[in-house]
């Protein structure tokens, strides 16, 4: 298993290790799906064009699922991440190639736990589809 | 529009600041937090946190079980959907009390939406065999305002979820944009 990230290591400015997603519509609508979103933008093309959008799109739920994910991988299986607050920008659809970036805004030692603030951004072949921060708490 | 001039849009809306907009209390999860769930979450998100699934796994990180991924909060809370009919709904689920705030919007000509802002808080994860509610509050709505996109308000409420016990596990917050495209104040 792979290890929890140590507290002690960290330092304001260090990486979120990077996350990379080439989207397709499969990921879209199981993401969709598996949150039990059935608005018909995340699944079905024609509808979402009359809408006004190129394609599906992505649901919010797992746009937050894939931050999640993003901080999880990077920082181990003893972390637990205690928010996600993001701007919501372009949407991502099928063909899209995802980056997930962030890094260590800020440490802090409460209850003897290490928690670790991070930036999040999200972008995509459009712009920023997500924006914001989120936390990260660690055993110490 | 300057601030000084009424909004009757505003003042409809401005009652259902700090209320619920579900009536008849919170809103209780379809479903136990449950594995097979979770597997289709990760599957989706290829999430291959161990802790997820693996009971060993979440022991040596002094875990008790496995845990729920903590994005899914707001999935365990999603009612059961009426497929049928669900596009000329714009997508929502369920049929809906029309006495709302959003419907106030719609019918005033600000029926489009925009997600602008999602804000999640986890005060701790969740196991398998919990059961959830939720409820939502209208937390604020801002005075009609010129966009990029056109002139509307932004709409923000909270999901407070809790557990079996009643205790808050998290929450929510989330924004959006209902406006008219193209609209000028």
């Amino acid at each position: 298993m792979k290890p929890t990230i140590s507290f002690s290591s960290l330092k304001v400015g260090d990486a979120v290790t990077p996350l990379d997603i080439s989207l397709t519509a499969t990921m879209i609508v199981a993401g969709a799906v598996a949150s039990r979103d059935f608005m018909p933008v995340h699944h079905d093309k024609e509808f979402a064009i009359s809408q006004g959008a190129p394609d599906i799109f992505m649901n919010i739920l797992t746009t937050n699922g894939y931050i999640a994910r993003f901080l999880s991988d990077w920082a181990g299986p003893g972390a637990r991440v205690a928010n996600i607050r993001i701007r919501l920008g372009v949407p991502a659809i099928p063909g899209h190639h995802l980056e997930f970036r962030g890094e260590i805004l800020k440490l802090e030692m409460q209850d003897d736990q290490g928690q670790v603030e991070v930036s999040i951004k999200v972008t995509n072949e459009m712009g920023d589809h997500a924006t914001g921060t989120a936390m990260v708490v660690l055993p110490t | 529009m300057s601030e000084e001039e009424t909004d009757p849009v505003w003042d409809q809306l401005a009652d259902w600041i700090g209320k619920p907009l579900t009536k008849g209390g919170p809103t209780l999860s379809p479903e136990d937090v449950n594995l097979p769930m979770i597997r289709h979450w990760i599957d989706a998100m290829d999430d291959r946190n161990p802790v997820y699934e693996d009971p060993a796994a979440a022991a040596e990180v002094g875990l008790d079980s496995v845990v729920a991924p903590p994005a899914m909060l707001q999935a365990w809370t999603m009612p059961r959907p009426i497929l049928e009919g669900i596009a000329e709904r714009g997508g929502v689920p369920t049929e809906i009390d029309p006495d709302n705030p959003i419907n106030i919007l719609d019918e005033a000509g600000f029926a489009a939406t925009l997600a602008t802002n999602s804000e999640l808080e986890f005060d701790r994860y969740l196991k398998p065999g919990e059961r959830l509610t939720s409820e939502s509050v209208l937390e604020s709505v801002s005075k009609r305002k010129q966009t990029g996109i056109g002139t509307g308000y932004f709409v923000s409420w909270v999901n407070t979820f809790r557990d079996q016990n009643g205790e808050v596990v998290g929450r929510q917050l989330f924004r959006i944009l209902k406006f008219n495209p193209g609209g000028t104040l």
